[in-house]
């Protein structure tokens, strides 16, 4: 396939399939967009604050101020509009995620551009959400940007775009760490050749310092946008506190449904510090490839974050065709694919049987979601197993690798 | 010495007990009207007026003490506690059928309970807290569970519910506190405490008729207790009954006649003696009728017996000789008896997003401006953006204006949106809206849950009438006499939110089997990222193991 080609006529491909006529039941679907991402919220707040009244001042709205800006003053959100935002929003993606790929392999052009282009652009995770003009599509968009400079050396850009996504959803604040140390080291695969860390750590200082700066410009610009700071509670907020209990894939919604009301505090504080407390041991064990690094985490908070939809673990799955070194090296690709086929099945199915026939319960799509965090967790454990197997190398026959 | 200075107090005591009973006054008034689909209205108004009194300053200390013949003493501390100028507070239960009954004597006809207070501010305890207060107390008054009305069920629609008096002239302004809970039900627990408010409990006057067995089978029954200030008089008590009886269905032989007797098992065998007035009213309709005995005044709309008058029990009776059976009316056939009917409905069968429509129809031939109020519990959430607006098919989004909306908060605050409807002339707007159904948490669902959430009525006021009026059109018959000249609320049926449920015995499942997912995945994870790799001989059967390459870095 020509790379040069390919990639545009995906692109078409997609806005063909945006413009086309998409079922309104995808606009309300729990599985593609969450109370923080979902379109209709997003419009009620942009309705609200037209008219005058303070969209935080209700629970509804969860939405950034960045994004009530944007909409309600420079691009007038329709139906046409949105749809076409959207689907380049997915385009520019795919372009961050075969340019990643390039600075991986310090190539001009590569001929796995268009398959590149291709596993994230015709990703069902992907594309569904972005139909149902979820918000989370840029979510990924700027966290492919942000990894995309990062690995360019770009620091300014890449702690504004990530700055930008922490904005919009603050758990990726954990993906700071390690893209700060890839932007003073380099992207290039030593996965095969591990070897601790080159750079000094101490440039990592006044990135940080940069990325909190860029942080409190775009916060100061939120409140001024929204006049108060309300938007913090309702928007970072959320995450921690969980006080829209509506179903998603995640593993949070239900656990917290069910949480006897003196125990719910302490759990959320559990749930939360989970998420934290892989960062610092991924980082350390893949310090030679903090791009790696950065694509575990992913997996990590696809599987475990507060409010996912399918694009979460889509971001990550899609994310696995940068790395084909490691395809050989998957402890049970079998499996975690099959899981992924069950869930995908399930997870629809069960939320239509319990909310809309009627026929099913509650526990059916919790199962469902079970399964689906399964199948996030057997992918991910797959990610870290190659990545560590691959630096055994190939092996003769009758050896075999193990844990001591 | 001392005997004529005990003939003095006793003179002046005396004469501070007349003098305070002259200060009120207490007036009752049965009112019977018979209904076009063969029921029987009735409305029971006992009105205590204290004369020159005003409702306590929020600001001003409680020293004074309280001493009432006729007016509820129980009303009146908890009014003074609380420093409340207006309240009102009905128990119904039953939808009111305004297309059949017309308009209720008694304007609060919501399903369920209903609280509505002004209360001056300025105090050192704050409004809400006196809210609460006050609802605590008329719930321990009244033994219905009137502490639900929380904050999560309070809003201050005050277009809708003016002050039916006035509001004492203070430096502080007043505010409105509403609550509604459709699902609470009145039955004699509640009839009890509101007798004890009269002065002559259910023993004579016309509270002898209020017979817990017959009210409480009525069709429809409520009651209400009203409390207001009005200006150069004093403040006033209402407490009222209001009740719809089915003589047809009491009857053997299908027919639509009654008596007191037959309605209440019981007849007014003396008056109360304290009572200034005690009236007993009977509309009159308009085909061929008898009634007995014969009434001490009589219009050409009602028949009015003084009860006590004749020194007999009284038993009035109402028959339609001519007429074998009751014929009901066809209900297409029927003229509404409103300016504008109301019907309000829930649409589509998921459990996670809905569609509200309110359909309004314009009875009148003129244009009617309406105004209407929603107070949602967070429970259901609207979409104000999908609100859409039609007549006869053709979107009309200009007959709505949006007065205020505050969107809910989970957990603690309702919707209240307040809007402006203008109505085309013998017309019908429809108005639809997406909401969507939130998730609850399994310890905040009611028991039954699965029969699911009452959420309150819709009031529309239509209050601006076009030009035609004034050109001698007929308003519809059966208008109420109490409050012809207000704006007159009317009330849409309750509506049922079935909301998602969560297994309830699941808690502890769903807490060891998420763990035990999370703990799995964690323990792999930090297992592969701890141990290290190396490299086995596996093919000679118990060999030793042999770490020809040991790579990793941590």
């Amino acid at each position: 396939m020509d790379g040069g080609l390919a990639f545009p006529a995906l692109v078409a491909a997609r806005f063909l399939l945006a413009l086309a006529p998409s079922p309104a039941v995808l606009k309300h679907d729990q599985l593609l967009s969450s109370p923080l991402t979902s379109f209709s919220r997003l419009q009620e707040g942009i309705f609200l604050f037209e008219n005058g009244i303070d969209p935080y001042s209700g629970g509804s709205f969860r939405h950034s101020p960045l994004l009530l800006s944007l909409f309600s003053t420079v691009l007038p959100l329709t139906r046409l509009t949105a749809s076409l935002l959207w689907t380049a929003s997915d385009a520019i993606g795919a372009w961050a995620l075969i340019h990643i790929w390039r600075s991986r392999q310090n190539v001009k052009s590569s001929p796995r551009d268009g398959l590149l282009a291709a596993f994230y652009l015709f990703n069902p995770y992907i594309f569904l959400p972005t139909l149902a003009l979820s918000t989370s599509t840029f979510e990924n968009t700027l966290y492919l940007l942000s990894l995309l400079f990062a690995c360019q050396g770009r620091s300014s850009a890449s702690l504004l775009t990530l700055a930008l996504l922490v904005q919009l959803s603050l758990p990726s604040v954990l993906i700071l760490f390690p893209v700060v140390l890839l932007l003073v080291s380099d992207c290039v695969s030593r996965l095969a050749s591990p070897r601790p860390f080159a750079a000094d750590i101490r440039k990592t200082l006044p990135l940080l310092a940069e990325f909190a700066a860029y942080s409190l410009l775009l916060t100061i610009a939120s409140t001024l946008a929204c006049g108060n700071w309300s938007w913090v509670e309702k928007t970072w907020g959320a995450p921690l506190l969980l006080p829209d209990l509506t179903p998603n894939p995640g593993l949070w919604w239900y656990f917290f449904t069910e949480m006897f009301d003196h125990f719910r505090p302490f759990f959320l504080m559990v749930f939360s510090v989970h998420l934290l407390i892989y960062v610092l041991p991924i980082c350390i064990k893949f310090q030679h490839d903090m791009l790696y690094a950065s694509f575990l985490l992913l997996g990590v908070f696809a599987t475990f974050k507060a409010y996912p939809t399918l694009s979460d673990p889509g971001l990550f799955l899609s994310m696995t065709s940068l790395f084909p070194e490691i395809f050989p090296y998957l402890r049970h690709p079998i499996v975690t694919a099959l899981l992924h086929l069950h869930a995908s099945l399930l997870l629809p199915l069960f939320n239509h049987l319990w909310l809309t026939q009627g026929t099913g319960n509650a526990n059916f799509f919790y199962a469902s979601t079970l399964v689906f965090g399964m199948a996030n967790g057997a992918a991910l454990l797959d990610a870290v197993w190659a990545g560590l197997r691959i630096a055994v190398g190939e092996l003769k026959d009758g050896y075999e690798v193990v844990q001591e | 010495m001392h005997l004529v200075y005990l003939v003095l107090i006793l003179c002046f005591n005396l004469s501070r007990i007349l003098a305070l009973e002259s200060r009120e006054q207490f007036d009752e008034e049965l009112t019977l009207r018979p209904l076009r689909d063969g029921k029987l209205g009735a409305r029971f108004l006992f009105t205590t007026l204290l004369k020159g009194a005003t409702p306590r300053r929020p600001e001003a200390l409680l020293t004074m003490t309280i001493h009432y013949t006729l007016f509820p003493l129980a009303l009146g501390q908890v009014l003074r506690e609380y420093a409340v100028t207006e309240l009102h507070l009905t128990l119904n239960a039953g939808n009111w059928n305004y297309g059949q009954w017309g308009y209720p004597d008694e304007p609060g006809v919501g399903t369920g309970a209903e609280l509505w207070a002004w209360m001056g501010d300025g105090a050192p305890i704050t409004i809400d807290e006196r809210w609460q207060g006050l609802r605590n107390a008329l719930a321990g008054l009244f033994c219905a569970s009137l502490g639900s009305l929380d904050e999560q069920r309070t809003t201050s629609p005050s277009l809708t519910f003016q002050p039916e008096g006035s509001l004492p002239d203070w430096t502080t302004a007043h505010q409105l506190r509403h609550a509604t809970l459709p699902s609470e039900h009145v039955c004699t627990e509640n009839l009890t405490p509101f007798l004890k408010l009269l002065p002559c409990k259910s023993l004579s006057g016309i509270a002898r008729l209020l017979n817990p067995h017959k009210l409480f089978d009525a069709d429809w029954h409520g009651l209400g207790v009203h409390v207001r200030y009005r200006e150069g008089a004093g403040v006033e008590v209402r407490l009222a009954f209001q009740a719809v009886f089915d003589p047809v269905r009491y009857s053997h032989d299908k027919r639509r006649d009654w008596s007191l007797h037959s309605v209440f098992d019981r007849s007014i065998d003396k008056a109360c003696p304290v009572a200034r007035s005690s009236k007993v009213r009977v509309g009159l309709p308009k085909d061929r009728y008898m009634i007995s005995p014969d009434p001490s005044v009589i219009d050409d709309r009602f028949a009015t017996y003084l009860v006590g008058a004749a020194g007999e029990a009284l038993d009035v009776a109402m028959q339609w000789p001519e007429e074998p059976a009751f014929q009901y009316l066809l209900a297409s056939g029927a003229e509404p008896l409103t300016d504008i009917s109301v019907r309000r409905t829930l649409k589509g069968s998921s459990q996670s997003q809905a569609q509200m429509a309110l359909v309004i129809t314009n009875n009148l031939p003129v244009q009617v401006q309406a105004s209407y109020l929603e107070t949602m519990p967070w429970l259901l959430q609207f979409y104000l953006h999908t609100l859409r607006a039609y007549v006869d098919g053709v979107s009309r989004d200009d007959l709505v204006s949006i007065i205020s909306y505050s969107p809910p908060v989970p957990h603690s605050r309702p919707t209240l949106l307040q809007a402006i409807l203008t109505l085309p002339p013998n017309n019908t707007l429809q108005l639809t809206m997406d909401v969507t159904k939130t998730f609850l948490r399994y310890t905040e669902h009611p028991p039954d849950a699965q029969r699911g959430w009452d959420l309150p009525p819709a009031v529309i006021i239509p209050f601006s009438f076009g030009e035609l009026l004034s050109q001698n059109h007929s308003m519809p018959a059966a208008a109420g006499p109490a409050l012809e000249t207000r704006p007159r609320r009317i009330y849409t049926p309750v509506m049922l939110v079935d909301l998602a449920t969560p297994d309830f015995s699941m808690p502890y499942n769903v807490i060891i089997m998420s763990c035990t997912l999370i703990a799995l995945i964690f323990g792999s994870v930090f297992n592969l990222l701890t141990r290290k790799f190396v490299v086995v001989l596996v093919d000679e059967p118990a060999s030793k193991v042999s770490p020809i390459e040991s790579a990793t870095c941590g």
